[in-house]
């Protein structure tokens, strides 16, 4: 028997080619490659094949299966694949629809400021030491250069627990056990967090609890000047690279010459606005040169040794950055108002 | 201290230092200016003459009047109960602008207005300022008011700013005029011309006696001055008062306060006529009830300083003087008092009877010890000028004045390595000068100052490189930043575990609250981990606030409670806090809240119900990352009830032996109290934790063996523990046990009363080789012997 083996190829080929499923492949296989099927009894032909031409006509089945099994495995794979892009497809979501809820906690406001103010210093390698909150007047007004008839002490109401011992009402306390702890080990370079406590009744400005930050650095030839490079550099990592400070003359007693530091303001930038009262600058820190009182307690020579202390209020900085216009917010904890502040700044 | 711009202006030349400018350079140089308003505004004002007044046909109060304001005669409609004709006013005319509004003509019940006649108050002036008559009705001018005088302001002497500088209480000084304007003069570098108070006048001599039984009143000036006329103040003297906010009362009273604003001296003036035997004696030591000036009975203790005349107290010392001795319309003879009280004290009497008047905050604040003297002879020569004074006699001093000039060296490069500035030797002296200080050369780096009585602030040259670096400017200082030798800083470990904890309790979503550490005694006493007997506060503000908590859950449950009234129903929070107790112990806490659903999708109606389970599994991961490894945690229950944990879904949280934390399901009664949800809360020591030494990380190569895992199910009393069943399995299993996990409690249909089914699964597994069936048979049947044999449990058919 005579075949067009070109044209079988190429109809075997288009029939497979056309073949929408594997049930349909699996049954085309069969046709073709079955123990019945077509080219199996090519196979069978042989037999009746004269001998000469026996050869050229093995070769040319062979040549036929082979092909047609290259384009059924190949053409099994790809229906296969065609099969579960369908399966998907008819699986396909609503992206649009709700998310599953992950919900990441945030840090307190205060918090955030607090580890940023931190982070600030401990990168200048600064210390960071506590101190109680329940805490001896010698350390919170005695040994800060407060003594007991001192005027200042009219500054802040205390909150007493009895004769010795009050809430401390600055962080200025834990400077002074740092100082007592470290004396004449200098230079001292620490900063000093925590809450603090004066006995004002609660409004949108004062609050009875609030939190500190204050710095200190002792050593030989520090000047004013590096007070003035430190408060700026912090001003300008809280408050962005443009801003400028100045230095306004104030009193602290356990400082001289005692400073308030303004800073340009950060929404105006300086042209005046409603934040900073139109005056294009806010205060944000009290500082100075440590006093020469302060020093000879701790056991430092004030003729051979100097020193700076700053303070920061972390509501007041929290406050300003956020925009927030009530300091209670920050103690009532209203989860709506604590999570405002989770994004990364 | 409020101090007006007028009155500075008659020391110096400020025509080239406009009123925002002062305000700006006092603030830089440390007299914080904190307010600054106008005494009185208004625009388009004008001087009327009333011409006619005739009740309004419409109204039964309401006036209409012809005013002649000299540019025509205008119809307004008045409703002053005291205008009339034949007055000269103060006329606002329309497009007037007043601090209430602009005024416009208009038609007031058929009648036209054409302009308002004001009232002060309608200036803005401070009604504290004003009498009873000022503020009932219009102000009446005085008869040679010039009609038609469009500079009101100025003619009312009312065109003036009132300046309300905040002093640091070193700068006491400053509460006096003269030494605030030679400050001023300091700052703004002019000279500065103050009052010569020397007064010429024969003195006859005097029998005045003036004692002092308390060394808490060191000096006292006294002088008699046996004729006065009371009559009303000048204008400018009441101005002045006005604008210190004081109120004018009569010329001798005026006096008084005026020279102690100058001075800041505080004064008192007794009627001479009270004073019998014109005797003083200042004691301490009095217990009685007083009358003072204000009519109000004050209750007087021992430590007060009164001082007293034969036996009968006239005056509570530095703050208040007697009703019975003070000047009115009937005085014809004084006696002046400019004396020293202890600071301390007045200040203690001052707050204890909340009377702070200008003399007291100046004897609180500290006097000039030079002031007495100049304050005394200052108030005779205004008697002399104002009150017709006559009879004057020597004055008395009781006491000294203690007072040694201090002279002060500068060394300029001190003073500029410690500012880090080059001022010159020059510059720096120029300073000085300015400040009055009288600076001298000592040699070429060294001046020598002298610091006047009124700057008791300055006491070392560190204060004088204040002054330097104020008047020269702060502008002047280079930024630098310490050179020093480099030191290691960073967060204490304490603080860098808080870190992680409040990292780790953000990634399980709990946020963290800050709340205040004061509170009520039955806060107290519902705190879950008390550390011992509060801290109590001598002076609390309120019994809300008394104690300083030694415990946090009570704060957690008042901030979730909180929440759960504004409609935060979901819930996840932590605070981690300081406490206290009494005898000076000071312990870190961490307290955990979580509401008792969260939900993941409402969509999809998925939720985790967080139980006592929720909470105890992160406490026990956070613990873990710290360093305390499970086996070394156990609970057990309450060791006393309390009405805040459910007792049977509570557990105290064990470290080894310690007690370091308590947690569960809110107790039915609290969850009512505070109206709450099925909350789950905890409380933990942190520091209790920190005292015990952390487990470290060890190096373990991971297992290659494979494991083989158990299921057991069996059927046991309620009575038996999850803890012993583990234990139980624990014990039996040895070496070869990997994990044994409880994984199923049911109870119900099938399960007698009283029982339970508990499923568990066991791990086996070597680090040495595969386990074989022969390896484990053994010793999965002596699990199964000890759990049969020491907790009763019948096996289920697996």
């Amino acid at each position: 028997m005579e075949h067009n083996w070109e044209l079988l190829k190429k109809e075997y080929a288009d029939r497979i080619r056309e073949t929408a499923s594997a049930a349909d492949l699996e049954k085309l296989r069969v046709e073709l490659l079955g123990k019945k099927g077509t080219i199996s009894a090519m196979m069978q032909e042989m037999k009746s094949i004269l001998p000469e031409k026996r050869k050229e006509f093995g070769m040319a089945v062979n040549s036929l299966k082979q092909n047609v099994e290259a384009l059924i495995s190949e053409r099994a794979a790809t229906v296969k694949n065609e099969e579960m892009l369908r399966k998907m497809e008819a699986d396909k979501i609503d992206i649009t629809l709700p998310y599953k809820k992950y919900h990441y906690g945030t840090l307190h406001p205060l918090t955030v400021v607090q580890q940023e103010i931190e982070d600030i210093f401990v990168a200048m390698g600064y210390s960071v030491v506590e101190g109680p909150e329940v805490e001896y007047d010698l350390y919170n007004f005695e040994k800060a250069n407060i003594p007991a008839d001192h005027p200042s002490r009219d500054m802040q109401d205390t909150f007493y627990v009895d004769v010795e011992r009050l809430l401390r009402t600055q962080t200025t306390a834990i400077q002074m056990r740092v100082l007592e702890n470290q004396g004449t080990h200098l230079p001292i370079k620490v900063i000093c967090p925590g809450k603090v406590f004066r006995r004002d009744d609660d409004d949108a400005t004062h609050s009875h609890q609030f939190i500190q930050i204050e710095g200190l650095v002792v050593g030989e030839g520090i000047t004013l000047g590096d007070l003035k490079g430190t408060l700026e550099l912090l001003a300008r990592s809280m408050f962005g690279a443009e801003r400028e400070i100045r230095l306004r003359q104030s009193y602290f007693p356990f400082t001289e010459p005692s400073q308030e530091i303004d800073v340009s303001c950060h929404v105006c930038g300086g042209k005046g606005c409603p934040v900073c009262k139109g005056t294009g600058w806010i205060e944000i820190l009290g500082s100075g040169m440590v006093h020469p009182n302060v020093l000879r307690t701790a056991g430092i020579d004030p003729d051979k040794y100097s020193g700076f202390a700053l303070g920061v209020g972390v509501e007041r900085v929290a406050m300003l950055k956020y925009g927030i216009d009530d300091i209670r917010n920050f103690y009532n904890n209203n989860i709506r108002f604590l999570e405002g502040y989770k994004r990364f700044e | 201290m409020r101090i007006t711009y007028n009155w500075l202006k008659q020391y110096m030349d400020l025509s080239d230092v406009s009123p925002e400018m002062l305000a700006e350079k006092l603030t830089r140089g440390g007299l914080e200016v904190e307010g600054m308003e106008k005494m009185a505004q208004g625009t388009n004002l004008i001087i009327g003459h009333v011409l006619s007044c005739v009740p309004h046909p419409n109204s039964d109060h309401l006036h209409v009047c012809q005013v002649n304001t000299g540019e025509g005669v205008r119809q307004i409609v008045c409703g002053a109960p005291n205008v009339a004709a034949g007055q000269k006013v103060i006329v606002a005319l329309p497009g007037c602008v007043l601090p209430g509004g602009e005024i416009k003509s208009g038609v007031v019940r058929g009648e036209l207005s054409d302009g308002m006649i004001c009232a002060l108050f309608e200036l803005g002036v401070d009604r504290k300022q004003l009498t009873e008559q000022q503020l009932a009705g219009i102000e009446v001018l005085p008869d040679d008011a010039p009609v038609g005088n469009r500079n009101v302001l100025e003619y009312l002497g009312l065109d003036d700013i009132i300046y309300d500088v905040s002093l640091t209480p070193n700068r006491a000084d400053c509460l006096s005029v003269w030494a605030l304007a030679k400050e001023v003069g300091a700052m703004l570098n002019k000279p500065v011309t103050l009052p010569d108070y020397h007064y010429e006048c024969k003195e006859i001599p005097t029998d005045l006696i003036i004692r002092s039984e308390t060394e808490k009143c060191p000096l006292f000036w006294g002088k008699v001055i046996n004729k006065v006329v009371i009559k009303p103040s000048p204008k400018w003297l009441v101005q002045a008062l006005h604008g210190a906010g004081i109120k004018a009362i009569n010329n001798v009273v005026d006096i008084s306060n005026y020279v102690m604003l100058e001075t800041g001296q505080p004064l008192h003036f007794y009627d001479l006529a009270k004073i019998p035997g014109k005797e003083i004696t200042v004691k301490q030591g009095l217990r009685e009830t007083y009358t003072a000036l204000d009519g109000i009975e004050y209750p007087i203790y021992e430590d007060d300083i009164m001082i007293t005349n034969q036996g009968k107290a006239i005056g509570i010392a530095g703050i208040m003087g007697g009703d019975d001795s003070k000047i009115d319309e009937e005085t014809h003879g004084i006696i002046i008092e400019a004396a020293h009280f202890n600071n301390v004290c007045i200040r203690n009497t001052s707050r204890r009877l909340d009377l702070n008047t200008e003399a007291a905050t100046r004897f609180t604040k500290g006097l000039d010890p030079l002031g007495g003297r100049k304050a005394v002879e200052r108030s005779v020569q205004l008697l002399l000028q104002l009150a017709d004074a006559d009879g004057i006699e020597e004055t008395v001093l009781c006491g000294s004045e203690g007072y040694e000039p201090l002279a002060l060296d500068a060394s300029v490069s001190r003073i500029n390595k410690l500012l880090g500035t080059q001022f010159g030797y020059e510059a720096v002296k120029s300073a000085f000068e300015r400040l009055d200080f009288q600076p001298e050369k000592v040699d070429e780096d060294t001046i020598r100052c002298h610091i006047p009585s009124y700057r008791r602030d300055i006491t070392c040259w560190q204060d004088l490189s204040e002054e330097t670096v104020r008047l020269l400017g702060y502008e002047n200082i280079r930024s630098t930043l310490p050179l020093m030798p480099t030191v290691q800083g960073g967060l204490p470990p304490y603080k860098r575990k808080k870190r992680v904890l409040q990292q780790m309790l953000n990634g399980f979503g709990l946020s963290e609250i800050i709340s205040y550490s004061l509170v009520s005694r039955q806060k107290i006493d519902e705190g879950l981990l008390p550390i011992g007997e509060p801290v109590r506060i001598a002076n609390a503000i309120s019994e809300e606030r008394r104690f300083f908590r030694s415990s946090l859950s009570s704060s957690m449950l008042e901030t979730v409670s909180y929440n759960l009234a504004r409609s935060n129903k979901e819930y996840g929070l932590f605070e981690i806090s300081n406490v206290y107790e009494d005898g000076g112990r000071e312990e870190s806490h961490l307290c955990i809240a979580m509401s008792e659903n969260t939900g993941i999708s409402k969509w999809q109606k998925e939720s985790r119900s967080n139980d006592f389970y929720t909470m105890k599994g992160l406490i026990y991961e956070l613990l873990d990352r710290l360093g305390y490894d499970e086996k070394r945690l156990s609970v057990k229950p309450l060791s006393s009830s309390n009405e805040v944990l459910n007792p049977y879904k509570s557990a105290e949280l064990y470290l080894g032996n310690k007690k370091i934390g308590v947690f569960g399901v809110v107790h039915p009664l609290c969850k009512k109290k505070y109206d709450l949800d099925d909350c789950v809360i905890g409380e933990i020591s942190l520091t209790a934790i920190y005292e015990e030494k952390a487990g470290k990380i060890r190096f373990t190569p991971v297992n290659r063996y494979p494991a083989v895992t158990y299921d057991l199910a069996f059927i046991c009393d309620e009575s038996v523990s999850g803890q012993q069943i583990v234990q139980t399995v624990k014990k039996a299993a040895g070496r070869l046990l990997k994990d044994v996990e409880i994984f199923d409690i049911y109870r119900g249909s099938n399960i007698p009363e009283g029982k339970k089914s508990v499923a568990i699964n066991i791990v086996y597994q070597s680090a040495e080789k595969t386990l074989a069936e022969s390896d484990i048979n053994p010793v999965h049947s002596e699990v199964i012997r000890q759990l049969t044999g020491k907790l009763h449990v019948n096996m289920r058919d697996s």
